[in-house]
């Protein structure tokens, strides 16, 4: 592959239950905090789901929530890249919403309008993902392959989610997939990846953006590099609407493909940040799918998922979790999954559990799974001069 | 090199309820937008050499809901503050509606469907994204077809008209099979404004198939940022139809279309290039 053509990370910004910053989203998470918190405006409307990872940035009932979290997100990636949106593309995602309910009640607000306002000042091509969970991954992996195409030569990409309502709050309970209230519990532990009590995800609210570029026009600028993009994998489950199948086929496919894309073998990862929702069916499918994947390197292969601490931010997810992935292949640490402490039959994987683990972790796979099917996996590598 | 191997336009659902009970079944759970692409999609997918290996595209609809999911919004406010919200039952489709691209979903599952799938949309102008997407798959060799869809319906207010359409490329020449283009003339296919339906329904009758059996190409997707923003009636079909509609009655050669603003993203100047052969 040419220099010219190979593809660096230069700059994140997200938000999230943990703070408006990446550093809080790291600190955040190396501290085996939770940002999930019980939320008195659904206790008040009698939901039977009080907790969310709500972002503090913006109000709840502001109408304009979405737009304001997603931008700030962005231009914390655009100042640390030191980039101007006019020379670099926006491939970004949000979730499909249809209205808002705000201060002055209930208002159509297609998601699109949102995305048309961030997209504006950037120059083509200006994408806007919507394959559900998975968007956020995909979002990044778009703009790698554009970049790496020669069709541009920089990307903002990421995604952001403003889903923390009662429509979605009473929606996902009745698809069985969101963590309902417990009395006995802490609502901090709502959502539980992995573990044998886990009984669903918890909404968030989130914005994560990171800024693509060439190599070779970020070393020509001494940007600073964060991480290497050296892959980027997708494919369909194909099965249901609303659950993967048990064995994990369809995320096993698209962790290959990105292996195949970055030329490396299973066990040239040395950590996943793992979709882990907390969901009983979706933990056991990318469970199964990473042991099939790794054979028994599955063992020594730390996997990490960011959704017991700052909830399941939906189109947002992807991104915020690249930003842990990069962070890992920076520093080798990978953090504790927050809220996992006895992994569940089926489950069994290299967890970190309790506290982070110190590695040589270097290449470091992100995954994504979305509710529809749709599935993506981007590799990042640590580059090193 | 890319070809428009096929296409359908799918207006009107009562068609698909007798003709197809079958695909009925399949679509009847969804939103407008979403019957309406699954609708046409499956029709345009009927020429594919391998609808199972065929890359994916599906936008989803810019005018999204239903007339349930804004009864449901509706009834949220109006509630009064000693009930319980808890009480109140959401469709879970609703949900995935809001969450997922279905029509991409479903249409993987029905044919399963493994490989590439792209979900774009619900912004104005993504669909010219959606092409520029076709274009980027089939050169990039890993797939032999792609298969780009996109429903939506004419107004949030006033559900109940809309429109379907799917285009198959193929990196192999193939004929083209036009499926139930609407010949009309430039400009009268687009989204009406809010509470402009009628006139979208006047044009429903006049639908009808034009074979179009030769070999069309796509070429490019040129864009061209304008000096000043536009305004635009998001749309996720009515643009591609409109182009469909002007290919068409175009009988040979190269066709440099410049998609009317009103179809773009507000921000480019499109033109999508073409040719028949």
């Amino acid at each position: 592959m040419s220099s010219s053509r190979r593809v660096v990370v230069t700059g994140t910004g997200a938000l999230s239950a943990l703070g408006a910053t990446t550093e809080d989203l790291w600190i955040g998470l190396l501290s085996g905090r939770s940002g999930v918190r019980r939320l008195p405006r659904f206790v008040a409307a009698g939901l039977n789901v009080t907790t969310g990872g709500e972002v503090d940035a913006a109000p709840g009932d502001d109408i304009d929530r979405d737009r304001k979290i997603a931008y700030r997100a962005i231009a914390a990636a655009m100042a640390e890249a030191g980039r101007d949106p006019a020379e670099a593309g926006f491939v970004w995602s949000t979730g499909l919403d249809t209205f808002q309910v705000g201060a002055a009640g209930f208002t159509h607000r297609a998601a699109g309008a949102c995305f048309s306002a961030l997209a504006a000042p950037f120059s083509s091509p200006r994408r806007m993902i919507a394959t559900a969970c998975a968007s956020g991954t995909q979002a990044i992996g778009e703009a790698f392959r554009l970049i790496r195409a020669g069709q541009i030569d920089a990307c903002v990409a990421g995604g952001s989610s403003v889903m923390l309502t009662p429509f979605y709050l009473i929606g996902f309970a009745g698809l069985q997939a969101i963590a309902l209230d417990r009395d006995d519990e802490n609502p901090s532990a709502a959502c539980q990846p992995f573990d044998r009590r886990r009984r669903g995800f918890a909404l968030a609210d989130g914005a994560g953006a990171l800024v693509l570029e060439t190599l070779a026009r970020a070393q020509q600028r001494d940007a600073v590099i964060l991480a290497e993009v050296i892959g980027f994998g997708m494919s369909q489950d194909a099965f249901d609407l609303n659950r993967p199948p048990e064995d994990g086929a369809g995320a096993e496919l698209c962790m290959r493909r990105a292996l195949a894309d970055a030329g490396l073998a299973p066990t040239d990862i040395h950590a996943v940040n793992a979709h882990g929702t907390g969901t009983f069916v979706g933990d056991l499918a990318e469970a199964a799918a990473l042991r099939r994947l790794f054979g028994e390197a599955w063992k020594f292969i730390p996997v990490s998922s960011v959704k017991g601490a700052i909830g399941h931010a939906m189109a947002a997810a992807g991104a915020l979790e690249a930003i842990v992935a990069i962070r890992t292949c920076a520093t080798g640490i990978v953090p504790p999954t927050v809220n996992l402490n006895e992994p569940d039959a089926g489950c069994e994987l290299d967890h970190v559990i309790g506290k982070p683990r110190a590695t040589e972790a270097r290449t470091v796979m992100s995954v994504s799974f979305g509710m529809g099917g749709q599935n993506a996996a981007v590799i990042f590598k640590r580059i090193n001069f | 090199m890319t070809y428009l191997v096929a296409a359908a336009e799918r207006r009107d659902l009562a068609a698909v309820r007798e003709a197809s009970p079958e695909l009925w079944r399949q679509v009847r759970r969804y939103n407008l937008p979403v019957q309406l692409a699954l609708a046409a999609a499956h029709e345009a997918g009927t020429h594919a050499e391998n609808i199972e290996t065929a890359a994916l595209i599906s936008l989803a609809p810019c005018q999204a809901g239903s007339p349930d999911l804004y009864r449901w919004g509706e009834l949220v406010v109006s509630y009064s503050p000693g009930k319980r919200l808890g009480e109140v039952r959401v469709n879970p489709t609703h949900t995935l509606h809001a969450v997922d691209n279905l029509a991409l979903s479903a249409f993987a599952i029905a044919h399963g469907n493994h490989v590439y799938g792209l979900g774009l949309g619900g912004a104005a102008g993504q669909a010219w994204c959606g092409l520029e997407a076709v274009l980027e798959r089939l050169a990039s060799g890993h797939e032999t077809e792609a298969l780009l869809m996109a429903g939506d319906q004419d107004s949030i207010e006033r559900p109940g008209a809309g429109l379907g359409v799917a285009l198959l490329f193929s990196r192999l020449p193939k004929p083209c099979a036009a499926l139930g283009i609407m010949p009309h003339s430039r400009g009268k296919n687009v989204a009406p404004r809010r509470g402009g339906a009628d006139k979208m329904s006047a044009l429903h009758s006049v639908s009808k198939a034009l074979p179009l059996g030769r070999l069309i190409k796509l070429i490019a997707v040129e864009r061209q940022r304008q000096a000043e923003a536009h305004a635009v009636r998001p749309h996720a079909a009515a643009g591609v139809s409109e182009l469909l509609a002007v290919m068409a009655q175009h009988r040979r050669g190269r066709l440099s279309y410049r998609v009317p603003v009103e179809h773009g993203d507000g921000v480019d100047q499109v033109t999508v290039v073409m040719e028949r052969l």
